[in-house]
């Protein structure tokens, strides 16, 4: 079974009809730990946890694609942390972002994933 | 394959009632400019600008930067597959304008990226400040969709650089070199003692405004596979990147990557030059294991004694540098990457989101969370609004003197991972 999880409406709204979304209501980290909760269940990544050079909480945004398997993926589970570290390294860098922004960081999100789909 | 190069060295550029290049002065008519930047429908309006090292001119948000050149003798036009048909290059002769470049700047989203500064602390840490520049500023049409935009402005910066080139066609190069890669039999029969060393690019590939181009595929879409030195000296690849400034490959790396030119330099007298392999930084992982494991392929097809990788941009493809290396080493076959670092601000924290004990031998092009404070310049040209929203920036980082500070990876070019930077540790 493949699952998205996501912050980005635009990705839930465009893939909710075929595919089983779990939508975060949360930052970049949240999205980041809800997969590594998954990880810890026996799913396995398919697309890479930092997807595109914007930067994690420049862009509120992280969309993630993964599968069941059976037991803990270890490639899966180390790309995870990996990325949680590199996004503690990124304050949070627009608290008050201007809706138009939003949205232009909602699309790249939706362009990097489906690309991937 | 063996190409010519004649380098035409310019000394000045300036705007003019006819676009001409006599005694390495590049002299450009707006009005010819501007017909064919807006031949696009797409693009409502167009400025041009001249930046000169030592101005005080802060040029932002950058999308690309290309260096002219323009095909004199031999098979194919220049960026071939998108502005010349598609017929293999690197063969015959070819023209540089050498020290000009045309950058293009636009807004395509409200984040954006890229500063070059003429002058002051920050032209040191981007090798565009050292360039006679022709800027072309770009508005689109009301309404159009970011990825029309960042085509119909990449698309522009070509054709102009296309056209400047073209005005060298018949000038006398200031100096001419001549690039030569053997077949794979003549390499072993010429250099038999001498050890196999390939260069692994690696292409920026994820999406809009993620995207490199070879021969106009988009790299996405290749599997890994075989180039010529030769080829990239005539707009083989290019670039559709405008993500990361500080450590994105432009278009004028592309042409003159340091990495092809060393190896090239040591050709023949300290190692066989094999070629380069290319290959791409999608975001599927099964994409990322499928290229590593055919670069790996072809390494080992090469026969290779040692192979020295090249990173484009920061995060996931770390991944990819990593899978490329610890693959590539696995076959037995040495290798060194050049990557940059994101080791947050006060250089301590992990500098890649991946590692492997095989990496044994890297390069580094710096530490892009690194701040700078770059003072207020007289002129700006393109938008200074967005300068908080580029990737480095922050809010509130423009000070009442009319400072900012940003973080290196603000500059174009700033940590580049072919190495193509002026700053050193050593």
């Amino acid at each position: 079974m493949e699952i998205i999880v996501t912050n980005n409406p635009r990705v839930r709204d465009a893939y909710s009809a075929n595919h089983e979304i779990h939508f975060i209501s949360g930052d970049f980290s949240c999205v980041l730990i809800a997969a590594r909760d998954l990880i810890h269940k026996g799913f396995r990544l398919l697309t890479h946890p930092l997807s595109g050079s914007v930067k994690p909480n420049e862009t509120p945004f992280k969309s993630i694609l993964l599968c069941s398997g059976s037991g803990i993926d270890l490639p899966s589970l180390s790309m995870i942390e990996n990325a949680l570290d590199a996004c503690r390294k990124f304050p949070i860098k627009y608290p008050e972002m201007p809706d138009a922004m939003r949205d232009d960081f909602s699309l790249i999100d939706y362009t990097l994933f489906s690309s991937a789909i | 394959m063996k190409l010519e190069v004649g380098y035409i060295d310019i000394r000045d550029i300036c705007f003019a009632d006819s676009s001409r290049l006599e005694d390495g002065v590049l002299y450009l008519d707006k009005n010819a400019l501007s017909e064919i930047v807006l031949e696009d429908k797409n693009i409502s309006k167009v400025e041009f600008e001249i930046a000169k090292p030592g101005d005080s001119i802060r040029i932002t948000p950058v999308k690309d930067v290309i260096e002219p050149r323009v095909k004199v003798e031999g098979p194919g036009g220049i960026f071939p597959g998108v502005i010349s048909k598609v017929t293999t290059v690197g063969s015959g002769k070819t023209h540089v304008l050498r020290g000009s470049a045309i950058v293009t700047t636009g807004k395509i989203v409200g984040f954006q990226e890229g500063i070059i500064d003429m002058s002051g602390p920050g032209a040191d840490y981007t090798p565009f400040s050292k360039t006679l520049n022709l800027v072309v500023n770009m508005t689109p049409v009301e309404g159009l969709a970011q990825h029309e935009h960042e085509h119909a402005n990449r698309m522009a910066g070509l054709r102009i650089a296309a056209y400047v080139g073209e005005l060298g066609k018949n000038a006398v190069p200031d100096e001419t070199r001549v690039y030569e890669t053997p077949s794979i039999k003549e390499g072993l029969e010429k250099y038999p003692d001498l050890p196999r060393v390939a260069y692994i690019e690696m292409l920026q590939s994820q999406g809009l405004m993620h995207d490199t181009y070879v021969y106009g595929v988009d790299a996405k879409r290749t599997l890994s596979t075989i180039i010529t030195p030769t080829e990239l000296m005539d707009g083989a690849i290019i670039s559709g990147n405008c993500v990361s400034a500080c450590d994105k490959n432009t278009t004028y790396h592309h042409l003159n990557n340091p990495v092809v030119h060393d190896l090239l330099e040591k050709h023949g007298k300290e190692l066989n030059f094999v070629g380069i392999i290319i290959t791409n930084e999608n975001v599927y992982l099964a994409d990322k294991e499928r290229s590593s494991d055919w670069t790996a392929k072809l390494a080992e097809f090469l026969s290779l004694d040692g192979a020295i990788i090249s990173q484009e941009g920061f995060g996931n493809p770390d991944t990819d540098l990593i899978m490329n290396c610890k693959k590539v080493e696995a076959k037995g076959i040495p290798t060194c990457i050049i990557t940059d670092e994101y080791a947050g601000r006060d250089g301590s924290s992990q500098s890649l989101a991946d590692a492997d004990a095989s990496a044994t031998a890297v390069v580094t092009g710096g530490n892009a969370n690194e701040l700078i404070t770059l003072p207020k310049l007289d002129k700006v040209i393109g938008d200074l609004s967005v300068v908080d929203r580029i990737a480095g920036g922050f809010n509130g980082n423009m000070a009442e003197d009319g400072s900012i500070t940003v973080e290196l990876q603000a500059i174009t070019g700033a940590t580049n991972e072919m190495g193509f930077n002026k700053l050193s540790a050593r």
